[in-house]
């Protein structure tokens, strides 16, 4: 028997506007959407709903200050924060608190014993928030929050994030750097030509967290071959040798060949390499996995790589 | 862009009539290499390196008794006797690329800088340089990516980039035209340092004035 897909979503993701010509804009999510009602998946989609994240669950990651020049610019009607590329509206904090609590409702979901495959339908995206700013699309650290919530309500307290994201995770590393519980392992491309330029593989955490953060950047034109030799050699031993008892994976499709946001050539069928990857990875921490989507800019490879990964991850 | 803007300030000198004993100690106490000898009012004279201190005692393969007089006896010699005195230097309105072509013509790992009556104000190293350029390059900052563009061999390339990047407000804090192609050897190539993760609007500004984007892919091994 196949897993139920465990979506969690939320209609007023539509409503962060980044205005007209944005890449990270309301129908990614939308074709993300519609593929799943239509395609395979759709007789095993459980969609729940995601709940804001609460004061405390975002102060678990962010500074206070943070959080309120982040409302005050919303609600002053500022269309970005930090730099142009972080735009946002005056809805944009009420649906990043969507975002954040995505991970949060999907990972209370499986802790009440629903079983799944759970994603989080969420933007906008967050690997690249920092504790006191925006960057790269990013408001809140959707992946940070999630993996703090599940350490504080759940006790889970070994915790690997896994993501592959075209992009570092800038945020999600500078967040854990220090700490030995939360193990980050980024696959992106090379930080020289990608943004946001960190990630080298010489960044491995510090003090108690030395050796608990493990980045492998690739050329740009790197394909499947060089992301699987990467998972196969590299990630997998990190992970058997962590035991984590959860598994959170911060999902972007933008190392996708036909997305121009980066210069990383995978198939569709890596992300269902990924899938059944993942799947056999939660299988060690009895299924705790909880996926969050980060990137992802080519409407339709996206929608068809988030698929693809969720039949990898739901399949007998 | 001026090397006084990333030297070290007031650097730590000596005097000629200085022993050889006493530069050794200023020396391993400071982690110095290299110290400017100044004689009245503060005027270069000449540079001590930790090279020529340590070429001037004598071989530790000497016996011992033979090694402790002659260690004695150059302690106690002046460093007029080993310190070089046609120096390079540096003027105050010295820039990075001045002290660039210096250090690498002269194979030295620092040079003073002077002011007009050749007071030493500064000493500027080989590390302050890597220091100044990775902060001039934007290298190491959170927020860059690089896009690599072909060169289409039309007139003004650099002009029209610039131009295409500043009309759609997209900053950049480096822009290369290399003749020889990024891998050398090859055709010419231009590579810029954005501040964005928007590339689709980098590509488009770019792609609407013509150019025609470089993926920067390596070679294959």
């Amino acid at each position: 028997m196949p897993l139920p897909c465990l979506l969690v979503d939320h209609p007023r993701y539509q409503e962060h506007d980044t205005g007209s010509q944005h890449p990270e804009n309301p129908s990614r999510v939308e074709a993300i959407r519609q593929r799943l009602r239509s395609g395979p998946l759709k007789d095993r989609l459980l969609v729940r709903e995601s709940a804001p994240a609460s004061r405390a669950q975002c102060l678990a990651v962010h500074d206070e200050s943070y959080l309120f020049r982040l409302e005050e610019s919303c609600l002053m009607g500022l269309t970005a924060i930090d730099h142009p590329d972080n735009q946002i509206g005056y809805d944009s904090f009420e649906v990043a608190l969507l975002a954040a609590g995505g991970g949060i409702a999907a990972i209370d979901l499986l802790e009440r014993g629903e079983p799944g495959a759970a994603f989080s339908l969420n933007r906008p995206p967050g690997h690249h928030a920092e504790s006191d700013r925006a960057l790269g699309f990013c408001l809140l650290n959707n992946v940070a929050i999630a993996a703090r919530h599940w350490q504080s309500a759940h006790g889970r307290r070994r915790i690997l994030i896994l993501d592959w994201d075209a992009h570092h995770g800038n945020g999600i590393q500078n967040i854990f750097l220090n700490d030995p519980e939360v193990f980050y392992i980024s696959i992106h491309e090379h930080p020289t030509f990608s943004f946001p330029g960190t990630g080298f593989a010489e960044e491995n955490g510090a003090k108690a967290g030395q050796g608990l953060t493990l980045n492998i950047p690739l050329p740009p034109g790197a394909g499947d071959r060089e992301a699987l030799e990467a998972l196969e050699c590299l990630v997998a031993p990190a992970l058997a040798a962590f035991k984590p008892q959860a598994l959170l994976v911060a999902a972007g499709f933008d190392g996708h060949a036909d997305d121009d946001m980066s210069g990383l050539l995978y198939s569709t069928g890596l992300y269902g390499r990924l899938g059944i990857m993942t799947k056999r990875w939660g299988q060690a921490c009895e299924g705790r996995v909880v996926s969050i989507l980060e990137g992802g800019y080519h409407l339709e490879s996206l929608a068809a790589s988030v698929e693809a990964y969720l039949l990898g991850l739901s399949d007998d | 862009m001026y090397v006084t803007n990333y030297m070290k300030r007031s650097p730590v000198t000596a005097r000629p009539d200085d022993t050889i004993a006493e530069v050794k100690t200023l020396m391993a106490n400071h982690h110095f290499r290299h110290l400017p000898v100044v004689g009245e009012n503060g005027r270069l004279l000449g540079m001590v390196t930790d090279r020529d201190v340590r070429s001037a005692y004598p071989s530790s393969v000497l016996d011992e008794r033979h090694g402790k007089d002659e260690l004695l006896k150059v302690g106690q010699t002046a460093i007029c006797e080993i310190m070089s005195y046609e120096v390079v230097f540096l003027p105050a309105f010295a820039t990075l690329d001045d002290a660039l072509v210096l250090l690498d013509r002269h194979k030295i790992g620092a040079l003073p800088v002077v002011d007009g009556r050749h007071q030493v104000i500064g000493i500027f190293s080989i590390r302050d340089l890597i220091r100044a350029y990775t902060i001039l390059f934007g290298l190491g900052e959170r927020g860059s990516a690089l896009v690599g563009v072909k060169d289409d061999g039309r007139p003004r390339p650099l002009t029209r980039i610039v131009q295409a990047l500043e009309e759609h407000d997209i900053h950049f804090s480096r822009l290369v035209r290399n003749k020889s192609g990024l891998s050398g050897g090859g055709a010419p190539a231009i590579s810029i340092r954005v501040n964005t993760m928007n590339l689709r609007a980098v590509h488009q500004a770019l792609e609407e004035v013509g150019f025609v984007i470089d993926p920067m892919r390596p070679e294959k091994l």
